[in-house]
C-alpha cells in the first residue's frame, strides 16, 4: 500500500503547483514560531539574571571575639554538615580588616580605626537560596537569642524576601506568556494549514469518489503539513540563531562590561537555547502534521 | 442475475425531507436504465446511495449480490472501485492534464506505472481524446471534459457505471456523442444507470425508463420515452 514514489511525487508536484500557498503558510509559521522563540530566549535570560542575583544571597555569621577555638571548629563542622549549604568560608579578623581596607581605600575612616574592631565570620553560600530563612534560624536558641559564640547573623532578610517574591511573580508571568504564545502559534499554524487544505478539498472529493482509501488521501497531506511546519520552524530557528549569537550575546556582554556586574551569567548562550531550537522544530513539525490530519477529517467524509 | 437491487429503500434527510420513498427496483447485469424526473425528485439521491456517499434510512441495496448497507466504512473504497461515476460538473482536477486525471483513478487503486502507461492511452482512444492527452481541463470544451471524466470512470473497467446528468451542461450534438459513448460502454457488458431530465436523449435511445416524482417511483417502462 505504501508507495513512496507516488507519495513523494504527489507531494513535490503539489509543492510546485501551489507554491504561493505554501510560501504563505511557511512564512506565517516561521514568523509565529520566531516570536515564540525570541520570547523564550529573552525570558530564559531574565530567569538567568534572577538566578544569578539569587545566587549572590549569602548568610554572614559574625562570631564573638572571645569565642574558643573548639567552639569555632565545632560550629564550622556543624554548618558543613547541613545539606542546604554549598560552601562555607571562614574570614578571620585579620582578613576582615584587610578587606575593609581594600574597599575603603583612601577614605578617612581608615585613619580613625584603631586596633581591629571587625569580627571574624563564616560566609555561607546555599544550594537553594530560598532556604535562607530556614538556615539562619538555626543560629537561634529556643528563646530567640543567638547561640553561644555568635554575635549576629546577617542576610538582608526583607531584601531577600522581596527578591524571592518578585522572582516568583516574574516566573509565573513569563510562564503564562510562553503558554499563550505557544497556544497562539498552534492555532495559527492549524488555521494556515486548514486554509491550504480547504483550497484543495475538491481534489480530496475526487480521490474519495474514485475509490481511494482514507490513508491514501491522507499520507501526502500529512507529509505536506509536516514539511510546511518543519520548513517554517527551520527558518525561525536560523533567524533566531543569528539574532541570538550576534545581537543578544554581544548586547549582553556590553551590559555586563559597562555595568560591571560580576557573576552575571551571559545568557542565550547555554544549552537551553539549543533546547529551545529543538522544541521549535518539534513543535513546527508536529503541529503541522497534526493540523493536516485534523483539517482533513471533514473532507474525508465523502 | 441482477446487478443492482433496491429493496424497500427509503431515504429521509436530517431535515425530514423524504428524498426516496420505498423504492423497489432491480437492474440486471448489462442493463441500461434511465432515471428521469424533475429536479428534486430523488435522482441524485439514488446515485449517492449506490456509491454510499450517504447512508440509507431503511431498506437494503444490493450491488452484485452484496448488501452495501451494512458495508464497513473501510470497505467503501472497494465498492467505489467497482462503480464508475460521472457527474454533471465533471469533477476533473484542474491542475492535472487529461492523462493525469485519468491516470489518477488508477494510481488511487494502486496500479503500477506500466499498467497506467498502457491503459490510459487506450481508454483515451476509446473516448476520442488521444490527441489531447497533455491538455489541461480548462483548454477543453464541455463535451471533451465530460469525455475525460467518462474515461476516468471507465479506465479500470468497472461492472457498474453511474452517470448523474452527464449531458446537463452540454448542447444536443455533444450530448449525442456522450450517449454513443455510454451505449458502447453498455454494449461490452457494463450495467449503466443514467439520471437525466434531458428529454431528447431519453426519447432517442428507447431504453428502460424509471420515473421518479417526489421520491416515489411512478413508472417503470421497458423501451420507454421521457414523458408518457
Amino acid at each position: 500500500m505504501f508507495r513512496p514514489r507516488y507519495f513523494f511525487g504527489e507531494t513535490f508536484s503539489s509543492l510546485k503547483r501551489n507554491f504561493l500557498m505554501y510560501f504563505t503558510a511557511i512564512t506565517t509559521i516561521a514568523i509565529t514560531l520566531f516570536i515564540v522563540g525570541i520570547f523564550s530566549i529573552v525570558i530564559y535570560d531574565v530567569q538567568g539574571i534572577m538566578n544569578s542575583i539569587k545566587g549572590q544571597v549569602e548568610i554572614a555569621v559574625y562570631l564573638k571575639d572571645n569565642i574558643s577555638e573548639e567552639l569555632k571548629v565545632y560550629i564550622e563542622n556543624e554548618i558543613k554538615s547541613w545539606d542546604e549549604v554549598d560552601t562555607v568560608r571562614y574570614i578571620s579578623k585579620d582578613q576582615a580588616l584587610e578587606r575593609f581596607k581594600e574597599q575603603n581605600e583612601g577614605s578617612n575612616i581608615l585613619k580613625e580605626i584603631q586596633g581591629n574592631p571587625l569580627p571574624a565570620s563564616f560566609e555561607l553560600k546555599l544550594n537553594d537560596p530560598e532556604k535562607v530563612d530556614q538556615v539562619a534560624l538555626r543560629f537561634l536558641d529556643k528563646d530567640g537569642n543567638y547561640i553561644e559564640g555568635i554575635d549576629e547573623v546577617v542576610y538582608g532578610r526583607s531584601y531577600v524576601r522581596r527578591l524571592f517574591s518578585i522572582t516568583a511573580i516574574v516566573g509565573t508571568i513569563t510562564f503564562l506568556i510562553i503558554a499563550v504564545l505557544v497556544l497562539a502559534a498552534i492555532v495559527l499554524i492549524f488555521n494556515t494549514i486548514r486554509l491550504s487544505i480547504y483550497a484543495r478539498r475538491k481534489e480530496v472529493e475526487v480521490m474519495k469518489l474514485v475509490g481511494a482509501t482514507n490513508w491514501f488521501v491522507r499520507i501526502p497531506f500529512l507529509f505536506e503539513g509536516f514539511l510546511e511546519g518543519f520548513a517554517g520552524s527551520v527558518i525561525s530557528v536560523v533567524v533566531l540563531y543569528f539574532l541570538n549569537n550576534f545581537l543578544l550575546i554581544i548586547g549582553e556582554r556590553a551590559i555586563v562590561d559597562t555595568m560591571r556586574i560580576k557573576d552575571l551569567a551571559i545568557l542565550g548562550s547555554g544549552n537551553v537555547t539549543i533546547f529551545i531550537y529543538v522544541a521549535l522544530l518539534v513543535l513546527g513539525g508536529l503541529v503541522g502534521i497534526m493540523s493536516s490530519g485534523f483539517a482533513l477529517k471533514r473532507y474525508l467524509k465523502v | 442475475m441482477s446487478m443492482i437491487e433496491f429493496k424497500n429503500v427509503s431515504k429521509i434527510y436530517e431535515d425530514n425531507t423524504a428524498a426516496l420513498k420505498n423504492i423497489n427496483l432491480s437492474i440486471k447485469k448489462g442493463g441500461f436504465l434511465f432515471l428521469v424526473g424533475p429536479s428534486g425528485s430523488g435522482k441524485s439521491t439514488f446515485i449517492k446511495l449506490l456509491i454510499k456517499e450517504i447512508p440509507v434510512t431503511s431498506g437494503s441495496i444490493f450491488v452484485a449480490g452484496r448488501n452495501i448497507c451494512n458495508l464497513k466504512a473501510s470497505r467503501i473504497p472497494q465498492l467505489r472501485r467497482n462503480i464508475g461515476c460521472v457527474f454533471q460538473d465533471f469533477k476533473l482536477l484542474p491542475n492535472k492534464t487529461v492523462f493525469g486525471n485519468v491516470a489518477f483513478a488508477l494510481e488511487v487503486i494502486g496500479k503500477p506505472g506500466y499498467v497506467i502507461k498502457s491503459q490510459v492511452p487506450q481508454v483515451l482512444k476509446l473516448v476520442g481524446l488521444y490527441s489531447k492527452m497533455n491538455s489541461y481541463p480548462h483548454q477543453l470544451s464541455g463535451g471533451e471534459q465530460q469525455r475525460v471524466s467518462i474515461a476516468r470512470a471507465f479506465v479500470n473497467r468497472p461492472p457498474v457505471f453511474l452517470a448523474d446528468e452527464p449531458t446537463g451542461n452540454l448542447d444536443p450534438v455533444t450530448s449525442d456523442g456522450i450517449m454513443k459513448l455510454l451505449s458502447r460502454i453498455n454494449l461490452i457488458g457494463t450495467t449503466v444507470v443514467m439520471a437525466t431530465h434531458d428529454k431528447s436523449v431519453v426519447n432517442s435511445m428507447r431504453r428502460r425508463v424509471v420515473e421518479l416524482e417526489e421520491g416515489e417511483m411512478i413508472r417503470d417502462q421497458k423501451r420507454g420515452v421521457y414523458g408518457v
